[in-house]
């Protein structure tokens, strides 16, 4: 199975190594972190799994390190990018998060974890919950430094909770019981040219991350017009649920489920029964193609400047589709401008309160004005107004070489698929128990592009 | 606490500081620094030093410390296996510790420690341990088992760990169960032997535990079960059906392990209903898989790529899934690019079309490439949508975006083959963008457009010629087009001025080019043209065969072999295993186990040293070479493609050659490069070459020594003696010639010219072909180098000597003449065609004199018969036959070569008698020439070592 294990920092330096058969030569990590760093001379992402003189790597990214391994084996890629991942997730979950200094502030229960999950290459044991047991060392707590702790509540997973597993098995009366529930989902959409939806995606998941000292059993109940599989049942699961074609039916592709899932409700009542491991993990992943309705509309009108030849106007006008009491945060709008585009200035047809929490920038070198809104109410308009410049005289090919527009968002309390909670229950025969419960919902964009 | 301060810079007396900290009485400290001595171990700094004091603190009953100092203990043990002992005590103590966590720990650890006399006090704990009352323990030694097998396999075979193994398969705890698994497939791939061999009484055992095991348990028994083959139809549904709600795990490495149980139990299910339906259930599993991140979806879509070369219609209504995301990294959109362009079908072609021509507007160049050749593929592949294609290729191409309008150009060519005579109205539109193409594969596209449509475009001749006017400067890909387009055109349009065109490029083809693929194809449209211009047209303008789009595809048995792969790395690189799993292991991982390299791990360094060396090398010599060293190749039993080198006839030109050619061994080198025999050879081992060297620095001949050119020529003449003017060389064999290489090393202050060379008469009347020596001036502490061609003449012929001696004269302008003794190499005189048949070698023994025969004893050992074999084939000498004399422990080589002898070439026949016993071997040596014996035998110690 795996050679090694190995951690690096962003600028390569090993934080965490192990070796479990000797195998692969010395100076595998800078072999590794060359390859990634240039990867066909660089500017291009190296793919996760590569092959260099006998020795294949494989190595994942994810809160700014380099979570690593070697083998000389054909082995299965998939266990070893999901142990990576794996790994990563339960550094998480003892030091709060995954960063270069909270796994240098923690080598030795990194080192104590990693004892328990890998063995001679085999990975053991990946649940946080089962490692609380066999590890014995104390994790520093790690707060992200306060500007970055945006790009973290965004991330995978808002819940933006810095806490490591082990806090439920505290006696000092500084424990907090309480349980997230995040339904996170991310939406891909591309308009055509037209405004119509050429190709859409939800892919969501129901991600729990769990406090709850002694772990009571816990049921999540979903919405009761939860349809899976394709329609007309041509790909129907098993459990492929009656009446699901009604108007507010939820419609799924598919899902899958952590294992401590039982699915015994699931087919009659939508009801999922687990008793959560401590940790973050997803009970359930999903997925689905039907139609749905977009948050935001977006639409470009080209003009020639009546005044001039050498200019053009752009007019990008941008329409919130959902509740007026929700709204999107961290809105950016990126759109391609052909080559002919030399400068732009550009104005705002409406100001948002308070003023300057849009912005626009054009990037001359990749062609390309941004557009950034900090936040968005339900509802509302915008338009922003470009001026451009132009090298050639403005002709059909620069209205068409405009686009296409890509945007990405986050709305809190947003579900695109409409999945909900209807309620979480905590099985615990304690009248006086009241945890801390917290259901969120947030919706991101993956991919959600406009062709013009 | 925070445990970065670890990480803080090191200090002088830090070692020290440890030293004294871990013989501390206060536990807190002590532990203190062993996380500082771990922490300093981790970024790589030698703590070994501080072994025995790390060691004292094992004995304790704090857990975190124990664990703290075993790590350290398996890092550093093999580094100090005499003081690892000291451990031992404490290990086997702790094996017996009433806390299963420290027995568990305890052999976990030892497994880990590769030292032979701590794994001999491994077994008896591992024994108890395998047959503990807690499951963690029974868990952790299952895989030791596979450790201990690693180091030491014929211990666990005595001890019977193996059917220990095989029973815990039944073990109550399905962790149990899974590493029982994974141990005993481990020692399976190891061993290479049967050991793990699934009943249907274990099969039911081990179904019963994928149910309740972890997610990795899971992955452990789902691939062995994708080795059990099924009964019958029956028994791999009731398989099928267990397995299959594996499919709706949220780790994806069991839902692939899963997918990849069922496909092979497919084929075995008769029921085509349930066939279906299984297909259609694997359908949403694999492309949920694309909802993981992008490390995942990398690898889901390079195994998808094989599943749907075998199966398409499990995907079929997918298409949609597989749309490029503007943020997906660059090699998942590369991979949903050729499996969209495998889903494709008149079905869902406008949507398809749709994405491409969306694609073929970003950015990233390679991307857009890709893009406009998936619609060239689509067109080939789907005839009703051949012309939809086209269609958006003749959008993209008013873009005038360079590139895409290059590649559009390249696959239109395709589109006009695989349909001939359909689509050609849209030959003027191409016309218009001649001028863009500058890329060699767009420019050939296009004259093959041109030369095949020729009789439709009017003014074919004029495009042809704005081609011609850069012929001399295009790439052989172009040449090569331009030739053919130009015989079409003569053939179609026999006019006066395609026929002037085609006089200029024959001539030119057939007389200015070095490219003998050109120059003959050339002369065959020549002498077609000129004997049967009938004929010609039949061949040249013949209809051509159908092609269809299997650019990508795989081989069938390549693809099956690369399914039953699924999930493995195999199915990521889409190559058999056994093209990059190198099985390595620390305990084979020894340098001295690696020193007999055969010859074929020389290749890389052979390749780096003839990159070192300018120059190219000239046709003929390879030729000379290669089907010798092909036989031996294969008799080496190393796959051989065959080298992609074309010789020219034309007689080498000595003169013509670089300062410092290679020499024969360099050759040889050259070619081995060429031949890429190395494809997937472990790294080499840059031992071998030097051995030669070493064993007889001067007297051997110039087979290993001189990698990088002149460096490795021997001293002929030091400076004080050459009044400031040293000389190196040696005589080597370039190109089936003698070549002298010589090297000059100025000492002195003032610049040297005028070099001339002259022999004095020798065994093999060799001779400078021309006295002057081609080096120019050498300036003042500079060197210069040359080849002196030699040539044979009868005249300088002397009585032979041994060693035979070269008299050598040089003389320059400043310095005069200066005089030198050289010993010529045996292989400088061998002939490259010296191998004759068996019976014609021994129909020569016996008819030579008895007298002729020399017999010699020499106090060597023949090393790997490969590489001797190598060896001797490079210095043109070849064996015949190897054979093992009947009753004793000798074995016998016959070897052959020809020497360079004037006036007639001499055959040698050699003998040579070896015991692998004793030291030493016994050489006989016949010929017309036994005068030249010695000289042999001289040579032999360098060649047979």
């Amino acid at each position: 199975m795996l050679s090694q294990f190995f951690i690096l920092s962003p600028r390569g330096d090993t934080i965490i190594l192990r070796d479990y058969l000797g195998n692969v030569p010395k100076g595998s990590s800078e072999v590794l972190f060359r390859k990634v760093k240039f990867w066909d001379g660089g500017g291009q992402d190296a793919p996760p799994v590569f092959h260099v003189d006998g020795v294949n790597y494989l190595y994942v990214k994810d809160g700014g390190v380099l979570l690593c391994a070697t083998t000389r084996e054909n082995v299965s890629p998939f266990v070893v990018l999901e142990l990576l991942r794996r790994i990563g997730g339960i550094i998480k979950d003892y030091c709060g998060l995954l960063s270069e200094d909270a796994v240098r502030k923690n080598f030795v229960l990194v080192y104590e974890l990693l004892d328990e999950v890998i063995d001679y290459g085999y990975p053991q044991n990946s649940s946080s919950e089962a490692l609380k047991e066999l590890v014995h060392n104390e994790p520093t707590i790690v707060k992200p430094p306060k500007h970055k702790a945006s790009v973290f509540s965004v991330g995978k997973g808002p819940t933006g909770v810095i806490k490591s597993v082990l806090d439920t098995a505290r006696t000092d009366g500084g424990r907090r019981d309480e349980i997230f529930v995040d339904i996170v989902e991310r939406i891909s959409c591309t308009f055509n040219s037209a405004g119509y939806i050429h190709a859409s995606q939800i892919d969501g998941a129901i991600q729990v991350k769990s406090y709850l000292a002694g772990n009571p059993a816990i049921c999540l109940a979903l919405n009761d017009t939860l349809a899976i599989g394709r329609r007309g049942g041509a790909h129907g699961h098993d459990y492929s649920h009656g009446g699901g074609t009604s108007q507010d039916a939820v419609m799924l592709d598919d899902c899958n489920f952590h294992e401590s899932v039982s699915l015994d409700r699931f087919d009659t009542e939508r009801t999922l029964e687990l008793v959560p491991p401590d940790g973050e993990f997803a009970v359930m992943n999903y997925r689905s193609t039907y139609d749905f309705k977009p948050p935001f509309r977006v639409n470009v009108v080209v003009e020639p400047d009546r005044n001039s030849s050498l200019k053009a106007l752009v007019t990008i006008r941008l329409k919130a589709d959902f509740l007026a009491e929700k709204a999107a945060s961290g809105l950016e709008l990126s759109i391609a401008f052909p080559k002919e585009a030399a400068r732009m200035t550009c104005e705002y047809e409406r100001e948002t309160k308070p003023s300057g929490s849009q912005s626009w920038d054009w990037q001359e070198r990749l062609h390309r004005l941004t557009w950034k809104l900090k936040r968005v109410q339900g509802g509302s308009d915008h338009a922003l107004k470009a001026r451009v410049t132009l090298d050639e005289e403005y002709s059909a090919n620069f209205r068409r070489g405009v686009g296409p527009v890509n945007c990405t968002f986050a709305i809190p309390m947003y579900c695109a698929s409409r999945l909900q909670v209807r309620y979480l229950q905590i099985l615990k025969n304690d009248k006086n128990y009241s945890p801390y419960r917290w259901v969120r919902y947030v919706t991101m964009s993956s991919s959600y592009t406009f062709r013009t | 606490m925070s445990d970065s301060k670890y990480f803080a810079t090191t200090k002088k007396g830090e070692i020290h500081e440890f030293k004294e900290d871990l013989r501390s009485l206060d536990r807190s400290k002590k532990k203190e620094a062993v996380k500082k001595v771990i922490a300093a171990m981790t970024v790589g700094k030698d703590v070994s030093m501080l072994f025995p004091d790390v060691v004292n603190c094992m004995q304790t009953d704090d857990l975190e410390l124990k664990k703290l100092v075993y790590l350290y203990l398996i890092n550093y043990a093999k580094t100090q296996p005499d003081l690892a002992i000291m451990g031992v005590n404490t290990f086997v103590k702790d094996s017996q510790d009433p806390n299963p966590l420290i027995r568990a720990l305890a052999v976990r650890t030892m497994g880990c420690i590769r030292v032979d006399k701590i794994t001999e006090y491994l077994c008896d704990p591992l024994q108890r341990c395998l047959k503990d009352d807690d499951p963690y323990v029974r868990k952790t030694a299952a895989v030791c088992v596979a450790k201990l097998y690693d180091i030491n396999s014929e211990l666990v075979e005595d001890r019977g760990f193996l059917d220990i193994l095989k029973d815990l398969l039944a073990d109550s705890n399905p962790m149990v169960v899974a590493n029982a698994v994974a141990a005993l497939s481990e020692i399976h791939e190891v061993s290479g032997k049967d050991v793990f061999q699934i009943t249907s009484n274990s099969l039911f055992k081990l179904l019963r535990a994928l149910n309740e095991c972890t997610e990795w348990g899971q992955v452990f028994i789902l691939d062995s079960l994708a080795a059990y083959q099924a009964k019958d139809s029956k028994d791999a549904e009731s398989i099928v059906e267990r397995v299959s709600p594996r499919l709706q795990h949220a780790n994806c490495a069991v839902v692939l392990s899963a997918v990849k149980v069922i496909m092979k139990q497919l084929d075995l299910i008769q029921d085509d209903a349930l066939v279906r339906q299984l297909q259609k259930k694997m359908a949403p599993p694999l492309v949920t898989l694309l909802s993981a991140e992008p490390e995942i979806q990398y690898v889901a879509l390079r195994n998808i790529n094989l599943i749907v070369q075998k199966a398409p219609q499990i995907l079929s209504h997918e298409v949609k899934v597989f749309f490029c995301k503007y943020n997906d990294p660059i090699y998942v959109k590369m991979e949903k690019l050729e499996i969209m362009i495998r889903l494709a079908s008149d079905k869902n072609i406008d949507q398809v079309l749709l994405e491409f021509k969306e694609y073929a507007t970003e950015v990233d160049v390679d991307f857009v490439r890709r893009a406009v050749r998936a619609i060239g593929r689509c067109a080939v592949s789907i005839e009703k949508a051949a012309e939809r294609c086209i269609n958006v290729l003749l959008e993209l191409i008013q873009t005038k975006v360079n590139y895409v309008v290059q590649e559009a150009i390249i696959v239109i060519k395709d589109i006009f083959r695989r349909y001939p005579n359909r689509y050609e109205s849209i030959i003027a539109t191409l016309c218009e963008n001649l001028d863009t193409l500058d890329e060699p594969e767009a420019k050939a596209s296009m004259i093959w457009i041109i030369g095949e449509y020729a009789e439709r475009i009017d003014n074919a001749d004029e495009l042809l010629e704005q081609f011609l006017e850069t012929f001399p400067e295009e790439t052989a890909l172009v040449q090569l087009q331009l030739v053919t387009a130009a015989v079409k055109l003569f053939l179609k349009k026999p006019t006066e001025k395609p026929q002037q065109m085609i006089q200029l490029v024959l001539t030119y083809a057939t007389q200015e080019t070095d490219n003998p693929d050109l120059r003959d194809r050339a002369y065959i449209y020549w002498r077609l043209l000129s004997t049967d211009p009938d004929a010609a047209k039949e061949v040249v303008l013949a209809e051509k065969p159908v092609i269809m789009d299997n650019t990508t595809s795989l081989e069938p048995s390549l693809l099956t072999l690369l399914l039953g792969q699924l999930g493995n790395l195999a199915s990521v690189y889409h190559k058999p295993p056994e093209a990059f799993v190198t099985r390595s292991r620390m305990a084979v991982q020894r340098a001295e186990d690696l020193a007999p390299a055969s010859f074929e791990e020389e290749g890389p360094i052979s390749a780096g040293a003839s990159e070192a060396m300018p120059g190219p090398v000239a046709g003929p010599e390879v030729q000379s070479h290669q089907p010798d060293l092909l036989g031996d190749l294969l008799d080496v039993g190393e796959p051989t493609p065959p080298a992609p080198v074309a010789p020219t006839p034309t007689p080498p030109q000595p003169t013509a050659r670089p300062p410092a050619p290679p020499t024969s061994n360099g050759n040889l080198q050259e070619l081995l490069g060429g031949l890429d025999i190395n494809a997937g050879a472990p790294p080499p081992a840059p031992v071998a070459p030097q051995q030669a060297g070493q064993a007889d620095p001067f007297g051997s001949p110039a087979v290993r020594q001189d990698q990088a050119g002149g460096s490795s020529l021997r001293q002929l003449l030091t400076a004080d003696r050459g009044k400031g003017l040293s000389i190196f060389g040696t005589v080597a064999r370039v190109g089936g010639q003698p070549v002298y290489q010589l090297r000059f090393q100025n000492e002195t202050a003032q610049p040297l010219d005028g070099f001339m060379i002259q022999f004095n008469k020798n065994t093999f009347g060799l001779a400078p072909a021309n006295q002057a020596v081609n080096v120019g001036v050498i300036g003042p502490r500079s060197s210069g180098s040359a080849s002196v061609p030699l040539v044979q003449n009868p005249a300088m012929v002397s009585p032979a000597q041994a060693p035979p001696t070269l008299q050598v004269a040089i003389r320059n302008n400043q310095l005069g003449v200066a005089y030198f003794n050289d010993s010529l190499p045996l292989p400088a005189i061998l002939v490259e065609d010296g191998k004759i048949e068996g019976s014609v070698f021994v129909g020569s023994w016996k008819s030579l004199p008895e007298a002729n025969e020399v017999t010699q004893q020499l106090p060597i050992n023949i090393g790997s018969l490969e590489s001797v074999r190598a060896r001797l084939a490079a210095a043109n000498l070849f064996v015949m036959a190897h054979k093992q004399v009947a009753q004793t422990n000798e074995e016998v080589l016959y070897i052959t070569g020809k020497a360079a002898t004037v006036d007639t070439p001499t055959q040698l026949l050699l003998e040579v008698r070896y015991s692998k016993a004793i030291p030493g071997i016994k050489a006989f040596t016949k010929s017309t020439r036994p005068d030249l014996a010695p000289f042999v035998f001289e040579a032999l110690p360098a060649l047979l070592t």
